[in-house]
């Protein structure tokens, strides 16, 4: 059985027909999970457009060099990515391994170093609480945003590697071919996840810089 | 070993011209944060970033190349969170209490 037999899964006629309906079935999981992210940037819109003034004092404070990093290493990840899943579809098997084992040390970093902004910041006490430094009180609902969106888009961050190092692994030894369908899902959701960085980068790091 | 040279460009050429429009933009957008365009500044941004989406959703995420039910899918995403904002503002942008 060639590779590309053992890619084939029924009911698909061809490869190219069963990748489409990949495709579209993670497009309806993310058209679900822009509504997700769609709800925090909505309320964060309507607090920012009362609150002008302290969503520029409490942008001011973002770690702009640690959020600048981060969306560098997110839009390199983008790119790994998809010469993995053109490497993938093209069967070559190498280069598939390699730019999808980029990815994943590139999802790492990304998160390493949000680690890191996230010392920064507790350090400087940013979490609304009664520590918490800057006034007036509606920095605090700023600072209650970047912690929200920047961790539930770290929780989604956590399992795009995983699911990664999973299809990586299994890919390896053999387990599935890399001609089939698995990397177009694989690539989609992990461009969503960048797209939801590129996002907030404005949002959480750019407000009050001028 | 032209037409493997040719398939070996096929993997990153394209692909490669889109991250660095990426780069670019997002180092257009990071400058002009610094620039006193007083609300222009939050214009500015978020145009640039819906830019990078373009970009991103056509050429990495391949939906030029897609069939019409999967761009329709993917629009409708796009599609609800336009009414989702327009509601809510429509509601508070005209309070006048």
């Amino acid at each position: 059985m060639s590779d590309t037999a053992g890619a084939l899964q029924h009911p698909w006629p061809d490869l190219r027909m069963q990748r489409a309906g990949v495709g579209l079935g993670m497009w309806m999981f993310l058209a679900s999970e822009v509504l997700f992210f769609g709800g925090l940037m909505v309320s964060y819109a309507v607090y920012r457009s009362f609150n002008e003034d302290a969503f520029r004092i409490a942008g001011a404070h973002a770690q702009i060099v640690y959020g600048s990093i981060n969306t560098v290493i997110l839009l390199t990840s983008s790119f790994t990515m998809t010469v993995a899943l053109r490497a993938a579809t093209a069967n070559v098997r190498q280069a598939t391994l390699l730019f999808l084992g980029i990815t994943a040390a590139l999802g790492i970093a990304f998160l390493v170093c949000k680690g890191l902004e996230y010392r920064e910041d507790l350090k400087e006490h940013l979490f609304p609480g009664p520590q918490f430094p800057l006034s007036p009180p509606a920095t605090a609902m700023f600072w209650g945003f970047y912690w929200a969106m920047t961790g539930i888009h770290a929780v989604h961050l956590t399992a795009g590697i995983a699911v990664v190092l999973v299809v990586w692994t299994l890919f390896k030894r053999r387990v599935i071919p890399v001609q089939g369908s698995t990397m177009e899902g694989v690539a989609i959701y992990w461009h969503f996840v960048d797209s939801v960085w590129i996002v907030l980068f404005p949002l959480l790091y750019l407000a009050g810089r001028s | 070993m032209t037409n493997g040279r040719q398939d070996r460009r096929y993997l990153w050429l394209g692909p490669g011209a889109a991250w660095l429009i990426l780069l670019m933009l997002f180092a257009v957008s990071l400058g002009s944060a610094y620039l006193p365009l007083g609300a222009g500044n939050l214009a500015v941004n978020l145009g640039i970033a819906a830019v990078m989406l373009a970009v991103l959703a056509a050429v990495l995420m391949d939906l030029r190349n897609s069939v019409a039910l999967v761009r329709i899918v993917a629009a409708a995403g796009l599609f609800w969170i336009i009414i989702m904002f327009a509601l809510t503002f429509s509601d508070f942008l005209t309070r006048h209490y």
